[in-house]
């Protein structure tokens, strides 16, 4: 039988659970990780532990020849080899696209593409064997360009894909169309000639260029046999059930002899969301060696296991009234998708779904086309395929502002979509804070006193964005709840909570106390959370899509609150009072109309457990199924709630050397209701840090005039911004309540990524007049876009830009 | 492979291990002393998580041969615990870090703590945001933004410096520096 | 990181004997930063590790009349530095010289360069000796997996790869870039440095030698697989920069694409005097634009014996560039390096910037 979601009985206890609900909380887990005391994956100590290290791919395309094993597995301290053969099974993250296997078989598709793994004695063997292995490669064309690659396996007279006239090659061996990994075309109204017909017609090409997770915990698995054939697998995972079912898939056993553990995580960001090689290696090489075995990665491979945002080309025509309505958007837009599929089919939808808010588009139509190439695989980070188009749909809503005379402000007003409605591509608005969003940042910036004011050099710039909290439907199709919770009330007077969700940092094991503390009157102390242990935790299907606050929230709440009911109950039954005159607070139960009777919770705890045997409650959740389109792709993209952000950057840009500093990013976030304050300004500062650091500098890449190879590997190479980059962030919280959510929150994880990267565009066009539509915003590009201005300046094809504020005391010149 | 021994002061105490002669110093916290607090991120020194300070300065254990170490003082993030400013195995900087949610996953938290310890020690007095920034230039974290990392420290050296006699605000801190 | 022998002595003479006859394997380390990253990338692996950091002789800045030099026959080498000196010994912490406030008469640019370079932990390792002879931070010389022309193969691979960080002067057959900040600014104090060497062969004793800076490095065009000129068993010693006092006015500035543990993209260190109105003594160096740091005598001509002048400064920031020939991704380092050569003969002059 289907499972039906219970959305009611939200408003039973308006007294409580203000107790805890929007405070700042000390989170449960971070004291131990702060003194050190903390096991993450790689702090596991094992008796007899060996340790694996993968060998892997110098080609960025090339046949496997042959591959030679037995000077490795001679060496002394060598215990096991795996190859590609014996993995041989293909998994992916969406069931749909199973197109990678843990190690190479037959061929390998990028530099970095795991080929073998051994398990030796220590780390210097396990290098040493890996050396010792002989592998036979013939080389094949790489492609690093997704429109040159899709070019190479164009569809042949018979039907046939791979190797269009005999020369293209297909990159990935369980591919079905050639290099083209994923193709979507929807066209919501009549798009063209809304667009043709408009009074102002913007159009852009924009490119966005690969960029990566960079937690700072870089991937490691272990696992260990026991002798009844128990394979346990402890690995730094944001998404332990999929993993679960994956192994079980691929090393071919019933998923009752796995046991996955996610220990605590050092970030993920979208990076730990599938499964890696290295968790087959050691699951594989724990089995044929009987001893437990662990894998860590080099910062290298995890530069290369990647699985970061996609690199995308989008051309974007967006039609305006001369109020500036927009009357219609068009995008084409392709993505390079790196080797394997990884989450690239629901990246390609959400390259087009999710942008359908906070603006009404009339009319709208994006064609996405997803390539494979010779290149690390990307997948989902942090606003997963929003991120990208956000960045050229806010810069077009900029240029027509400037080219309408407008304020950037009122642009996005005139187009707000409001609350309740629905967006052209037939998704269901909840609440909608987008307005409140805007006020906020428009008065903390002193946007309007300041603006008119700034010098050359100096810019104010602002964006907006909406972002999902959770998906509708789970990447497996089935029936079960989404999420599920268990809560069980002890003696002593504490709760234990477990839950399947995924901490990984963002402070869910904290966000479940605090609900459970609310409603059962507790401290946060007195709730005991574990989670992320297949043995011991209900299922739920992992941190990603901003899912957990809503959807486990909601599973924790219903639990919680079935608690709270028979507490309340026994508390009453024994004062003789109505059920509704008693409140769970302060650590003990009170009569509402007369607060000098209570009792300890301890003691309440043990009435109810007199009257009921053993409290323990289940909540589960599952999301609603009418709020998504009626046609193919229509669920994709789809939520049960929508967060809003909109943020202003507060840049200077140095002319002379095309240095862009930004000194301040406010962050107006509608998170629905701030469970926990702290937390939720942090998701928001770390999120509008993750996007300042896209903007600036960071550039994931390979170099295809040298064998694919990354371009730096390291986190010394690849830029990610410091404390002395970082601008000053100012998390503003709206609240707009959501019935869908748990007490009314809305996630606060990732939409408040996505406006900081045109929110700094927008800036940097207000500084000096130039429009930087390529990421990064790096000093040599800013700066030969500014000769390039310059330059026509002074032959009159453009006016000189801010003319009358050269020189100005607050201009962009760095200080000395 | 030819492990050497190792005659190393940690957190105030005499420790003697085996390890391979080419062990850094975090690998010899890690891996033999099971002083797990030091974290290893990037294993090249471009992370900073792996921070503890020698002789008082802050170093990067990754790039530090556990040999060379045997010259100093190491301090490590679980010292923390029992310094003498600290109560009930809370030294002010992680109660500091605790109230402001300033450790996210924490991973890059140890190395932090390390850095910013020092410069509460070298600096005495409450310190600006901007005296922040400079010190913990060299660690990365990747969950905070930073900000309430620098919230934190500078509320724990208001905490430790800013209630002496009426040196508590920021004024003050200015003119005793330095 | 491949198993390696550690020895550490102590003193300058047991560095020296341990100098006598090195084989091949054998390398020097201070703070060891780069050497590490080096084994750890699989670049690099000594059989043995002499680990100078130890070498009271080699630590530290104090004041010298003169240089003393530590040859081991006492002998005095020539082209001593006359005058009043920074002795900065090669095992000198970058954090040491970045808190040394004496340093800033004089040699202001110095302690700019060293308090940006890196970061707060590596500065309390890394050496002025390492920073000065560190290797290129070129991603094909630090890729495992390519042999580019500093590894003993055919050809740089910058030239037909992506070299937006690589040489616009001075290039060829290697376009790398010189890594050392520090030498930017000692190039344009005019510093010397002094070296010691082992006995040779027949067991004569080898003085070592003094050199000005810029000779201490060499471009690509006679051996590009190294970028200075110690031979083997010859050791950084010390360095001397002029105490010059508080009127050498100088200062250093570079640009980063992020503002801690990067690279410059340029930068630009100057070096003069303001007597009765007019710059006397003037240096102009550039850095990470050249395979060595870029002494330009052009920019100094111009501006030598003149009065600070915003337009002189743009005419002898267009001086220290004209003969720069870009690849094609680097062109942007040309208007960049004017740019920031104009901000610091500004700062080092004190004349405002024109607005």
């Amino acid at each position: 039988m289907a499972y039906e979601p219970k959305p009611e009985s939200r408003t039973e206890h308006a007294d409580a659970p203000e107790w805890k609900l929007g405070k700042s909380h000390r989170k449960v887990d971070a004291m131990e990780r702060m003194r050190g005391v903390t096991r993450y994956t790689d702090d596991i100590k094992l008796p007899g532990l060996l340790h694996c290290k993968i060998l892997r791919s110098p080609h960025a395309h090339a046949k496997i020849l042959s591959i030679d094993t037995s000077r490795a597995e001679a060496m002394d301290g060598v215990h096991a080899v795996v190859t590609g053969e014996e993995l041989s099974i293909p998994y992916g993250i969406i069931p749909w696209t199973p197109d990678e296997t843990a190690l190479a078989v037959g061929k390998v598709c990028y530099v970095g593409d795991g080929v073998a793994a051994v398990a030796a004695v220590d780390e210097d063997t396990a290098i040493a064997a890996c050396a010792a292995i002989e592998v036979l490669y013939e080389p094949l064309p790489a492609y690093y360009d997704p429109e040159k690659s899709l070019e190479a396996t164009a569809k042949n007279a018979d039907g046939s894909y791979t190797g269009a006239d005999g020369k293209g090659v297909a990159i990935n061996p369980y591919a079905r169309r050639g290099n083209r990994s994923k193709n979507v075309v929807l066209e919501f109204g009549e798009v063209d000639p809304a667009i043709d017909q408009a009074e102002l017609i913007i159009e852009g090409d924009y490119f966005f260029e690969g960029t990566t997770h960079g937690a700072i915990e870089p991937h490691c698995a272990v696992a260990k046999v026991e002798p009844n054939g128990m394979l346990t697998v402890w690995s730094a995972t944001q998404v332990s059930h999929y993993l679960h079912r994956e192994l079980a898939k691929v090393l071919e056993r019933p998923a009752n002899t796995i046991r996955v553990i996610q220990p605590p995580l050092g970030g993920a960001f979208g990076g730990k969301s599938e499964p890696f090689d290295l968790e087959f290696c050691v699951a594989k090489l724990a089995m044929k060696t009987g001893r437990p075995v662990k894998c860590l990665y080099t910062r290298e491979e995890v530069f290369y296991s990647h699985r970061g945002r996609h690199p995308m080309k989008m051309k974007y025509r967006t039609g305006f009234t001369k109020e500036g309505k927009i009357t219609g958007v068009a995008a084409r837009t392709f993505l390079d998708g790196g080797a394997y599929s990884s989450f690239g089919l629901v990246t390609t939808y959400y390259s087009g779904q999710l942008l359908c808010a906070p603006y009404r588009f009339p009319a709208y139509r994006f064609h996405s086309t997803r390539a494979y190439t010779n290149k690390p695989a990307c997948g989902p980070k942090r606003g997963h395929g929003s991120v990208q188009p956000r960045f050229a749909i806010e810069v077009q809503m900029d240029k027509a502002a400037v080219e309408l005379g407008l304020d950037p402000f009122e642009l996005r007003r005139r187009n707000d979509i409001g609350a309740g409605g629905e967006t052209v591509n037939d998704f269901k608005i909840g609440s909608n804070g987008f307005l409140e969003c805007l006020e906020q940042v428009e008065a903390a910036s002193e946007w309007t006193e300041r603006k008119p004011e700034l010098g050359y050099g100096r810019g104010l710039g602002v964006a907006g964005s909406t972002y999902i909290s959770g998906t509708n439907y789970p990447i497996y199709p089935n029936d079960m709840p989404q999420a599920a919770v268990q809560v069980t009330l002890d003696r002593s007077g504490r709760a234990r909570v477990f839950s399947g969700a995924n901490d990984i940092g963002q402070g869910s094991n904290t966000m479940l106390a605090v609900i459970v503390a609310a409603e059962l009157g507790l401290e946060l102390d007195d709730v005991r959370v574990l989670s992320a242990d297949t043995d011991l935790c209900p299922v739920d299907l992992g941190a990603y899509s901003s899912r957990i606050t809503l959807m486990v929230g909601n599973a924790c709440m219903e639990a919680a609150q079935k608690l709270r009911r028979k507490v309340r109950e026994s508390v009453a039954k024994r004062w003789e009072v109505p059920k509704k005159r008693v409140t769970l607070v302060e650590r003990k139960a009170m009569d509402i109309e007369n607060p000098e009777q209570s009792v300890p919770i301890a003691e309440a705890f043990q009435w109810a457990e007199s009257d009921h045997g053993l409290l323990g409650e289940i909540g589960s959740y599952n999301t609603p199924k009418d709020r998504h389109g009626d046609y193919r792709g229509g669920t994709i993209g789809a939520s049960p709630a929508y967060s809003f952000t909109a943020h202003v950057a507060d840049v200077s840009v140095d002319p002379e050397t095309g240095v862009v500093t930004v000194h301040d990013i406010w962050v107006a976030h509608d998170c629905g209701k701030a469970l926990s304050r702290r937390i939720v300004e942090g998701q928001m500062e770390g999120s509008a840090y993750m996007g300042f650091g896209e903007a600036i500098m960071e550039r994931h890449d390979v170099d295809p005039d040298h064998s694919g190879v990354h371009i730096g590997p390291s986190l010394l190479d690849y830029r990610m911004p410091t404390f002395l980059d970082t601008p000053d962030l100012h998390a503003l919280i709206v609240e707009a309540p959501d019935p869908q959510g748990p007490y009314g929150a809305k996630e606060a994880g990732e939409g408040p990524l996505h406006p900081s990267i045109p929110a700094i565009a927008n800036a940097i066009y207000d500084a000096v007049g130039v429009r930087i539509d390529t990421l990064p915003f790096s000093p040599p590009k800013v700066l030969a876009a500014i000769l390039e201005r310059q330059e026509k300046e002074r032959n009159g094809e453009l006016p000189v830009f801010k003319a009358d504020k050269r020189g100005d005391i607050n201009d962009g010149r760095r200080s000395a | 492979m030819a492990e050497s021994l190792l005659s190393l002061r940690i957190n105030g105490e005499a420790v003697s291990t085996a390890a391979p002669s080419h062990w850094t110093l975090l690998e010899v916290l890690r891996y033999r002393l099971d002083l797990i607090g030091s974290k290893q991120g990037c294993d090249k020194g471009d992370c900073g998580a792996c921070t503890v300070q020698i002789n008082g300065e802050p170093v990067l254990a990754c790039l530090t041969l556990a040999a060379t170490a045997q010259r100093g003082e190491v301090r490590t993030v679980e010292g923390l615990s029992w310094a003498p400013e600290a109560s009930q195995g809370c030294h002010p900087l992680q109660d500091a870090f605790d109230r402001w949610d300033a450790a996210q996953c924490g991973f890059c938290t140890p190395g932090i703590l390390m850095a910013a310890e020092a410069l509460l020690r070298k600096r005495a007095a409450v310190v600006t945001r901007d005296e922040v920034r400079e010190a913990l230039a060299g660690n990365l974290c990747r969950c905070t933004g930073y900000t309430k990392i620098i919230d934190a420290v500078v509320d724990a050296s208001e905490v430790v410096f800013g209630q002496r006699g009426d040196e508590s605000t920021d004024d003050s801190a200015q003119q005793t520096g330095s | 990181m491949r198993p390696f022998a550690l020895i550490r002595p102590e003193s300058l003479t047991q560095a020296r004997d341990l100098v006598v006859a090195k084989p091949e394997g054998r390398s020097f380390r201070a703070g060891g930063i780069d050497l590490m990253d080096r084994m750890k990338e699989g670049l690099d692996d000594p059989e043995l590790l002499v680990e100078l950091r130890g070498v009271g002789e080699l630590a530290g800045v104090t004041e010298s009349a003169g240089f003393s030099p530590a040859t081991a026959d006492g002998s005095v080498p020539e082209n001593l530095p006359s005058g009043a000196l920074w002795r900065v010994g090669a095992a000198t912490t970058l954090a040491e010289i970045a808190a040394n406030e004496a340093l800033l008469d004089g040699a202001a640019a110095l302690v700019e360069a060293a308090s940006q370079a890196a970061t707060p932990g590596i500065r309390n390792t890394a050496t002025v000796g390492g920073n000065l002879l560190q290797r290129p931070r070129c991603w094909y010389y630090r890729n495992r997996e390519l042999v580019c022309l500093k590894k003993g193969g055919d050809m740089c691979l910058a030239i037909a790869g992506d070299n937006r960080y690589h040489a616009i002067l001075g290039g060829g057959p290697s376009f790398i870039v010189h890594p050392s900040s520090l030498a930017t600014a000692l190039v344009a104090l005019g510093a010397t440095v002094g070296t010691f060497r082992g006995a040779s062969a027949e067991d004569a004793i080898t003085p070592g030698r003094v050199l000005p800076i810029e000779e201490l490095f060499a471009g690509p065009k006679t051996d590009p697989t190294r970028e200075h000129v110690l031979e083997d068993g010859e050791v950084l010693e010390a360095v001397l920069v002029p105490k010059a006092g508080a009127e050498m006015r100088s200062a250093y500035g570079a640009v980063r694409e992020k503002q801690s543990h990067d690279w410059p993209l340029v930068e630009a260190a100057v070096r003069m005097r303001v007597d009765a109105g007019v710059m006397k003594d003037v240096r102009v160096a550039l850095g990470h634009v050249a395979p060595v740091p870029w002494l330009s005598p052009e920019a100094a001509e111009v501006l030598e014996g003149q009065a600070p002048d915003a337009e002189l400064f743009a005419r002898a920031a267009e001086a220290a560039v004209a003969k720069a020939r870009p690849l094609d991704g680097n062109g942007y380092k040309v208007p960049m390096s004017k740019g920031l050569l104009r901000e610091v003969l500004h700062r080092a002059s004190g004349l405002a910037l024109p607005e």
